[in-house]
């Protein structure tokens, strides 16, 4: 149906300390499919799937999925693509369902929530599409809710690097920063009241 | 026991509790291979020593930390292989924790969460492997159902817990301190952590040490002679049934000395549960363990069975593997196959079930005058029902109330207030009549806290009004110190009346919660001009409610009345605003702040008569309503229209009568309550009656008011009150 898709997009694990474990793709084109070879999709999850399931696209603002096999949207079969709304529930196959969600009003990052359960592989609590910044905060309608803090941390991109934001002073591998600093996919950041690292996948 | 050793053993284990907690930041503090530490250990607990990635375990890769339990951190790790793992970390020689889990390393059972094996790293500490369980914990799902969660799913918790319990009974251990914090679901199974804390039951004699540990909201009265039977696991399966069915725990207090006192004097209020919910938490609860059920089997052979779908959707695949190791076969024939209501309360008074007839519910004779009885009652139920409406349900059921009030004020109120002086008259007399026979109040420690606004049944008893005849009273304990233990009580309830009442509070939770509301004066103030603003939006849009409201029965009001109705809302709303807001947070003398608001309240009534005059506006009195007193008032208040004085006197009446810091609490149960907004109108309606002003114009502003003031003052939601003392996760 559709070559396959060898072009790995970057990504890493998010691990938050007292929150989660979180899958981060920065690609604009993410594949789904069953974990059959190392580094065969962008989001492996050890379901029924077949090794290249369905594509999301980010397409400016809005999220297209593309059915490579069998996808439903909110139970609506997807012929070849379908546009996916915050709440959506994509079915993949029998089994695996997750929920799509838009938290963030001026974001276009999404994130993917196992209604199923399965889990990718790595295990992950929950997979983001992240665009351009991934907000992690007390708020409702931060991508990442972490209850407990008090403060928001931004991540986001300026170019092709990472960067971390956050009020006060961070410790980013080590070295000491005050409200921003780079990050890379491999980084350790510490504030003073939270401790989150990444892990390049 | 002894009042006075009972006092003894609180103050030992009050300094035990509190000492735990030092040691809990100890742990954080000994950050050996903490790599470039300089920093304080945050006070919320979300540092951890090992960062992801961090191997101080052979073989294992560190990920994240998940939380801080009572003994140490524990991580989420992964084996070099793959394999999810908890970590929990053991600093210190904490032998007593690694006796217990030594014990427990070869127990296999579904509902245990496993332990695979217990390692020490080059440091000396030693770290338990156990299962890392991704789902719910039971607290959290507690907490999303303020309310009380659905019988069946609480069934199904409840039915997985005590297969696990069940299997350590069998295997000689007690599991002394099942919580919802230590209890997970995990692929729709129900897992029990924590165990490591569990004794041997022939060496349950009392050891010192471990007191400490353990959530005295589950700590079952026997504890404190050092008893540690099956028993205590019984009385926690009780308390987590009724927190899981109710939203709450049923002994609630403000230190941990309060609710420990209340495990060993009060009696449950179990009224709001249905049965056999009822009776089956009443025998859990039985504060001498030779009433309780004996096991635990036999405790669940009292319920019905949970349905497989239910269970299924705590996350699981089929049927709780566990169940079949409840055995019995006799106790499992006695589960009732016919579906079962699915809200308890809503069952309230009706009991199809024969087995409540079996094990009789312990209700004392509580000595509670009778009408007031009642009317609480009623009054909770009716509360109750009212906050299971939905908002527009709610306005529209306000709206006809206003009105039917409206049309038959003449004749309710001066009934009403007849009612209430005949009441008064017979309260006084009863009173005095009962003061003569006290020792027929031993169980008035049940009152301590008054019934939670939203809790269904409230201080009711079982047996009294609705369900009579069910639950009578039989071989209640009468408990010989209970009367001056009540009487201590009782004046320490005195003390502690107007302290706010919070849900499984104890102290670290009530500072915690102070915390969250203390604020820089900077902060306060930036709070304060955005509430300004707000109460500003709000007052407009609520006057304007109101001048529809009041068109619908006499002609449109007048712009000018409009205009005074709007400026003095919004001046009532600022002034009231700005003094609660520096009390936010505090414990005030409701003396002192009512005195203050008087003083605001002369002010309002200052800008009241400004406004009056400058929009030359004419207050006229509605004569639907009641007309007021004969006692006539003197020319200096009224000459046609009300002058300076009269507006003076009704402000600062109405702002030192009613509580408005309340209306500001950024720890109020709801964020706007319209049962504070009736109580604010109803208020500004007897004060204007009293002091001759025309209605009902006070009522519209203080309905305004209490409108904008609850709108925009800030406010909390419960939800995230609590919790950074209680990350408690994986084991």
């Amino acid at each position: 149906m559709h070559e396959s898709c060898e072009r790995r997009t970057e990504r890493f694990l998010l691990w938050i300390d007292a929150v989660g474990g979180y899958w981060v793709c920065l690609g604009d084109e993410v594949t789904i499919g069953q974990p059959v070879r190392i580094g065969g999709v962008d989001i492996p999850i050890l379901g029924d799937l077949s090794s290249h399931h369905a594509r999301i696209r980010r397409d400016g603002e809005g999220y297209l999925i593309e059915a490579l096999r069998d996808v439903k949207v909110d139970g609506h079969p997807v012929q070849q693509a379908a546009l996916l709304s915050n709440g959506d529930v994509i079915e993949l196959g029998h089994r695996v369902r997750l929920v799509f969600r838009r938290p963030h009003a001026l974001s276009a990052t999404a994130r993917l929530d196992f209604v199923s359960r399965h889990r990718t592989q790595p295990s992950a609590d929950a997979i983001m599409l992240m665009s351009d910044t991934c907000v992690l905060g007390p708020k409702p309608h931060s991508h990442i809710v972490c209850q407990k803090w008090s403060e928001e941390v931004i991540l986001y991109r300026h170019g092709s690097d990472l960067f971390c934001r956050s009020p006060g002073e961070l410790e980013i591998d080590g070295r000491k920063f005050f409200d921003k600093g780079k990050i890379t996919k491999n980084s350790r950041i510490a504030g003073e009241r939270f401790a989150i690292c990444l892990e390049e996948l | 026991m002894p009042v006075v050793s009972f006092a003894a053993w609180l103050v030992e284990r009050e300094f035990a509790v509190i000492a735990v907690e030092p040691e809990g930041q100890d742990i954080m503090n000994l950050p050996a291979t903490e790599p470039g530490d300089g920093s304080q250990p945050s006070v919320t607990g979300q540092r951890f020593a090992y960062p992801g990635g961090s191997r101080p375990l052979d073989g294992y890769t560190i990920k994240r930390g998940v939380g801080h339990g009572g003994f140490g951190e524990v991580y989420f790790a992964t084996s070099d292989a793959g394999k999810e793992v908890a970590l929990k970390l053991i600093r210190r020689s904490l032998d007593i924790e690694l006796r217990g889990i030594k014990q427990c390393i070869n127990l296999k059972h579904p509902n245990l969460l496993a332990i695979f094996d217990i390692k020490e790293d080059g440091n000396g500490d030693n770290w338990v492997v156990m299962e890392y369980v991704s789902g719910k914990c039971l607290d959290d799902v507690i907490a999303e159902n303020p309310q009380g969660m659905p019988v069946e799913k609480a069934l199904a918790w409840l039915f997985g817990i005590a297969a696990g319990v069940t299997y350590l009974h069998d295997h000689g251990i007690v599991h002394r301190d099942l919580k919802p914090g230590n209890i997970f679901s995990d692929e729709g199974r129900v897992e029990i952590g924590d165990y490591g804390l569990s004794k041997f039951i022939s060496c349950s004699r009392r050891s010192g040490h471990t007191e400490s540990v353990g959530t005295v909201h589950y700590m079952a009265p026997e504890v404190a002679n050092g008893r540690y039977g099956k028993e205590i696991d019984v009385y926690a399966l009780g308390i987590i049934l009724f927190e899981m069915l109710t939203g709450r725990v049923p002994f609630e207090g403000e230190s941990v000395g309060e609710v420990l006192m209340k495990h060993l004097t009060a009696k449950p209020d179990v009224s709001g549960l249905a049965e056999p919910y009822r009776s089956v938490v009443a025998r859990a609860l039985e504060k001498d363990p030779e009433k309780r059920f004996r096991t635990v089997p036999e405790m669940i052979a009292q319920l019905p069975q949970p349905r497989a779908d239910i269970i299924d959707s705590l996350g699981g695949n089929s049927a709780n593997p566990g169940l079949s190791q409840l055995g019995d076969a006799a106790a499992r024939a006695a589960f009732s196959d016919a579906p079962q209501p699915l809200n308890p309360v809503a069952a309230m008074g009706n009991n199809p079930n024969q087995i409540a007839a079996k094990y009789v519910v312990v209700a004392e004779a509580i000595e509670e005058e009778p009408v007031q009885k009642a009317a609480t009652e009623l009054l909770s139920q009716l509360r109750h029902w009212w906050n299971n409406l939905n908002t527009p349900v709610k306005v529209a059921i306000s709206v006809v109330a206003v009105f039917a009030f409206m049309s038959s004020a003449q004749v309710v109120v001066p009934l009403g207030v007849i009612a209430l002086i005949a009441y008064g008259i017979y309260r006084i007399v009863w009173n005095l009549t009962r003061d003569e026979k006290p020792k027929t109040s031993p169980a008035t420690a049940q009152q301590w806290t008054p019934p939670p606004a939203n809790s269904p049944g409230g201080n009711g008893q079982p047996g009294n009004g609705k369900a009579p005849g069910k639950g009578q009273v039989a071989n209640a304990p009468k408990p010989d110190n209970a009367l001056k233990t009540a009487r201590s009580i009782k004046r320490a309830k005195r003390l502690a009346r107007h302290k706010r009442r919070k849900h499984r509070n104890v102290n670290p939770r009530e500072k915690a919660l102070h915390a969250l509301v203390v604020k820089s004066v900077p902060q306060r103030i930036g709070d304060l001009l955005g509430s300004m603003l707000l109460a500003t939006l709000v007052a407009m849009t609520m006057c304007l409610v109101m001048v529809i409201v009041t068109s619908f029965r006499s002609e449109v009001p007048q712009p000018e009345q409009c205009a005074w109705l709007l400026v003095v809302s919004i001046a009532g709303a600022w002034g009231v605003m700005i003094p609660s807001k520096f009390w936010e947070g505090t414990k005030g003398e409701p003396m002192l702040r009512r005195f203050v608001l008087l003083i605001v309240g002369l002010g309002v009534g200052a800008v009241a008569w400004g406004a009056s005059e400058l929009f030359m506006v004419d207050l006229i009195h509605d004569t639907n309503f009641p007309p007021p007193h004969d006692f006539s008032m003197p020319d200096s208040f009224y000459n046609g229209g009300p002058r300076v004085l009269a507006f003076l006197a009704v402000f600062g009446t109405l702002l030192a009568l009613v509580r408005w810091w309340r209306h500001t609490d950024p720890l109020r149960q709801t964020r706007l309550s319209l049962w504070s907004m009736f109580i604010a109108s109803a208020l500004a309606g007897v004060t204007a009656w009293a002091w001759h002003f025309p209605q009902p114009w006070l009522i519209m502003v203080a309905c305004t008011m209490s409108a904008s003031v609850q709108m925009s003052s800030p406010w909390v939601h419960p939800r995230k009150r609590f919790g950074d003392d209680d990350v408690n996760n994986t084991g």
